[in-house]
Formats: structure tokens, sequence, C-alpha cells
């Protein structure tokens, strides 16, 4: 499914400031897979993630999803890929404050073509649990809410893969368990799920199948 | 005296080195990247050729996009220039005050139309998935590189040998009836030719032939021409004995002669295009029939136009 070989991510490479984020990453991630990448902040999971979701491009290495190098596709299949193929769910759930959540989590359908917008978004809310407020603007919700909007947003597109980025830091720990019970359910779907988290709530989770430590940019 | 140092000039001259300059640093880099791309290669310097290759794709398409701008700057300027020298009445006069002009403007018509090859070669590249054309649009990159430095030099020859003591024809002079492809064949008979012409080019794009749509716009260009020069124009100035392709570019005629003289070269342009893009991409092509069946379409209800018109408002033609 997710293939990461010899993966080096280097800021400002050979100036004063050079910094290795990732260091010779190699990484074999299954269909149906959920895996917790843990680490401490900076340790390079959200760089990590952020490549895989092909934000940015690595320095050298690959990254192969679906046969497909997404290191090296080009920016327009590069969002094509992330489009179709990837639901991301921020630190800061990055919502617009000012849009309803049903605008919110419409909002990756716009660039798509072909698709039932209404069907699909109303599907995302119900799978988020969060339908019942589709009406209420993103200032007005809590921070478990607009988590859950989050997860609409990110399930809209009905991606294979879900990435979520320290999904839990802006949560209390009720609200962290219902997240935890919705990644569950997402497993059952089907998705290939990556987490990367410093949260202890996460440990020692039945249905994770991989718990992967990051120590400065390496996977020990 | 020269009229190199007016306003214009020295706009059209620090613009054109700053392009040149630009111009020379993707040079460097295009021939670092032809000379060292492997795309299946998952290296930093691949990676980094990719990020540099994003960078000089950018600045090209900056220098094209400034380049049009620059022409169509670089023709009005030449119309500005006729009140400075003696007997000039329009551009005309001025771009064929000494021998390096002609040659000049067919230049820099040549290099936009280089220019935007490179462009269609450019988004057929990015589209894809792997980058396929793009050592050869960098080998492209070279050969108009090598174009624009002798416009470059063009420029300023012409520009440097431009006397505003020494008088120069105007515009009827040139045209005359008696010179050239004109004095050859009736304007009847290049009419004729002109209009069949117009309806092969639409058949050629309609069927999707690259051969006979390259043919039947190079045909365009030059029936084309002469017939906006000895016919159209005249409708345009209302005036027969008014032969002149820059005239209609003044603002007494509305700035027509821009939009007939851009439509023509689009309507040209992606009618020969086709046919050179396959050869570069070694398969189909069909991204510029539609374009150039609008712009030939266009240009020649336009040019039409004013014929009718005139011949509605004074119930005769000229």
């Amino acid at each position: 499914m997710i293939k990461v070989t010899n993966l080096y991510k280097i800021f400002n490479q050979n100036k004063p400031n050079h910094f290795e984020a990732l260091k010779n990453i190699n990484l074999d991630i299954k269909q149906n897979e959920l895996v917790l990448l843990k680490g401490i902040s900076g340790s390079g999971k959200s760089t990590m993630l952020s490549i895989i979701a092909s934000f940015s491009h690595p320095t050298s290495g690959s990254v192969v999803c679906d046969g497909k190098n997404i290191a090296k596709l080009p920016d327009k299949h590069a969002s094509s890929f992330r489009s179709k193929s990837i639901g991301f769910i921020f630190q800061s759930f990055n919502l617009i404050e000012e849009l309803t959540v049903e605008d919110n989590v419409k909002v990756p359908l716009t660039v798509c073509e072909d698709k039932d917008i209404s069907k699909q978004t109303k599907t995302a809310m119900k799978q988020a649990n969060i339908y019942h407020k589709k009406e209420q603007k993103i200032k007005n919700l809590s921070g478990g809410e607009k988590q859950r909007v989050a997860i609409a947003r990110a399930l809209v597109n009905n991606p294979n893969i879900i990435l979520a980025d320290e999904p839990t830091a802006n949560l209390d720990t009720a609200n962290s368990l219902v997240f935890i019970e919705t990644i569950k359910e997402l497993k059952k779907l089907g998705k290939t799920i990556i987490i990367a988290t410093h949260d202890s709530i996460f440990d020692n989770l039945s249905f994770v199948d991989r718990y992967l430590d990051i120590i400065d940019g390496t996977i020990k | 005296m020269s009229i190199f140092l007016s306003n214009n000039i020295v706009t059209l001259f620090f613009i054109q080195t700053i392009l040149l300059l630009f111009s020379i640093y993707s040079l460097f880099i295009s021939l670092n990247i032809i000379k060292n791309w492997d795309f299946n290669k998952t290296t930093s310097y691949q990676y980094n050729l990719e990020k540099k290759s994003y960078l000089i794709s950018l600045i090209i398409f900056f220098v094209i996009f400034v380049k049009i701008i620059l022409f169509i700057f670089f023709v009005n300027s030449l119309d500005g220039l006729s009140s400075i020298v003696p007997g000039a009445m329009c551009a005309s006069g001025i771009i064929n005050a000494n021998e390096y002009g002609t040659i000049l403007l067919f230049f820099k018509i040549f290099v936009l139309a280089g220019f935007g090859i490179w462009l269609v070669l450019n988004k057929l590249d990015i589209e894809a998935l792997d980058y396929p054309y793009l050592v050869k649009k960098y080998y492209l990159f070279l050969v108009l590189f090598l174009s624009i430095v002798i416009e470059f030099v063009l420029e300023f020859l012409y520009f440097t040998n431009i006397s505003i003591k020494r008088p120069v024809l105007c515009c009827s002079a040139v045209f005359q009836d008696t010179q050239g492809f004109a004095s050859m064949m009736k304007i009847e008979y290049i009419l004729i030719l002109f209009y069949i012409n117009y309806i092969a080019l639409i058949i050629s794009n309609v069927m999707k032939n690259s051969l006979t749509s390259l043919l039947s716009g190079a045909l365009f260009l030059v029936l084309s021409y002469f017939s906006i020069v000895y016919f159209f124009g005249t409708y345009i100035y209302e005036l027969p004995t008014h032969k002149c392709p820059f005239c209609m570019l003044q603002e007494e005629y509305f700035y027509i002669g821009y939009i007939i003289w851009i439509t023509m070269f689009l309507a040209v342009f992606f009618s020969i295009s086709s046919f050179i893009i396959e050869k570069f991409i070694k398969k189909e092509y069909n991204g510029g029939y539609k374009l150039s069946i609008i712009f030939s379409t266009i240009f020649v209800l336009l040019c039409s136009y004013y014929v009718l018109a005139y011949y509605i408002t004074n119930g005769v033609f000229l």
C-alpha cells in the first residue's frame, strides 16, 4: 500500500541551520493497517506525514503508493492524488470558522468532478457523528465537535488513507476517547490509517497494528 | 544622430536586458538539467533538478509573457518614432529605415512563435506523470536562447542605425502596387485564394490533419498579409491608395490593426503548431485545431466586415 524507501528530509541543506528531519526511513504499510508514529515534538512525525500526503517533497528517497512514487508527482497530479486517496486530520483542525459544518466538510469536493456532493457530505458527517450540527458555524462548536468536523472533512472523498497529525492535542480525555472509537470504526471500514502522536492515551490499544517510535528523524 | 536614447527605446532595451539575464541564468540550469536528468533516480540531486526545472519553467514563462507585451510595445514605439524621423508617416517608414528593421520584425515574430511551441510543450510536459518532454523542451530552449541573443543584437544594430536626419520612405512608397508579389497577381485573385485558403484551413483543422493544417496555415499567413495590405487595409482606411500594414495600428483607426494581426498570427500559429508539436512528442496532438478555427474565423469576419460596412454605407466598393 505505502512503501517508504531510504527517505531523507533535510531542511536548509548545506546552510548553517542545516537540519535533518528524517534520516533513512524505510517503512512498508499494508492496506487496512493502523500505524501509530510515536515521538516527542520535533522528532519528524509531522514531516513524515506531510511527505506521505504529498504536501512536501523529500530530499531523497521514495514514497510509493499504489505503484506511484508520490514524492515525484508534479503538482497537478499531487493535488489529484491527495483529493482521491488522502484524508488528513490536522492538529489544529484547520477549519474555516465563518462557514457551517456542512460547508467545511464540502470543501475537498469543490475541486473534484463528477461527485454527488450533498450525498457524500451527508455520509461523511454521519460517519463522524456531526450531522446533527450541520447548520452550525464552526466558531460556535466545542473542541471535540470541531475534531469531528475535521474527521468528516477527511472522510468526505472516501479516501483509502487517513493521516492524522497529533489529532488529540487540542482535546480533553473524553473527546480523545471518542476520537479513538471513531478511528476504530474507520479501521473496520478498511481504511489505512497513520496517526502521529505523543499522547499516551494511544498506548496499548488492541486494534493498533504497529507502534513505531521516531527519535531524531529515525525509526527505532 | 541616433534615436537610440529616446524614452521608448531605452525602456525597451532595459527590459530586453533583464530578460536576457533571466535567459542566461535559465540557460545554465537548462544545460545542467539536460546533462544530468534521470527521472527514475530518487537522489537528492535529482529532486533538486526537479525543483530547479520548476523554477526555470516559471522564469521562461515570465520571459515569454513579457516578450509578448514587449512586442506590442515595440510596434507601438516604432509608430511613435515616426514623428521624429523625417519622411515617416507610421511604423512602416521606421521599420524600413535601415536593412535590419524588416529582419528584426520577422525575427521577433519567429521568436514568439518558437516560445509558443515551448509553452505548448511545457504544458504537455507538466500535465504528464513523468515529465516525458522535459529534456526536449530544454533543448528547444537552447535554440530559443540563441534566437533571443540574435534578436538582441539585431535590435541594437537596428536602433543604433536610425538617423533622425536621413529621410525615410513613407508607407505609400513602400507598399506600391508595382512592387513584389502583389504586382504579379491581381488582388481579385489573391482574394479568391484567401477565402479558398480560409475554407481549406477550416476543413484541415476540423479533420485534424496536422500536415494539411501546416500547409494551409503557412499559405494563410502569406495570403492574409497581402490581402490585408492590398485590399482589406484600404477599406479600413477608406482610401484605395492607402496600402499599409502599420497605419491601422494607430489611434485614428481605433487600434484595430492589433486585433487583426494578433488574430491572424494566432490562427496561423495554432494551425501549424500541431504538426511541429507532433514531431516533438511523437504522437497525435489535437490541442491547436479548435483555437485555429476560432481565431481564423474572427480574423476573416473582422476583415470582411470592413468591406461590407463600406459597401452598405456607400453603395459601392472601393
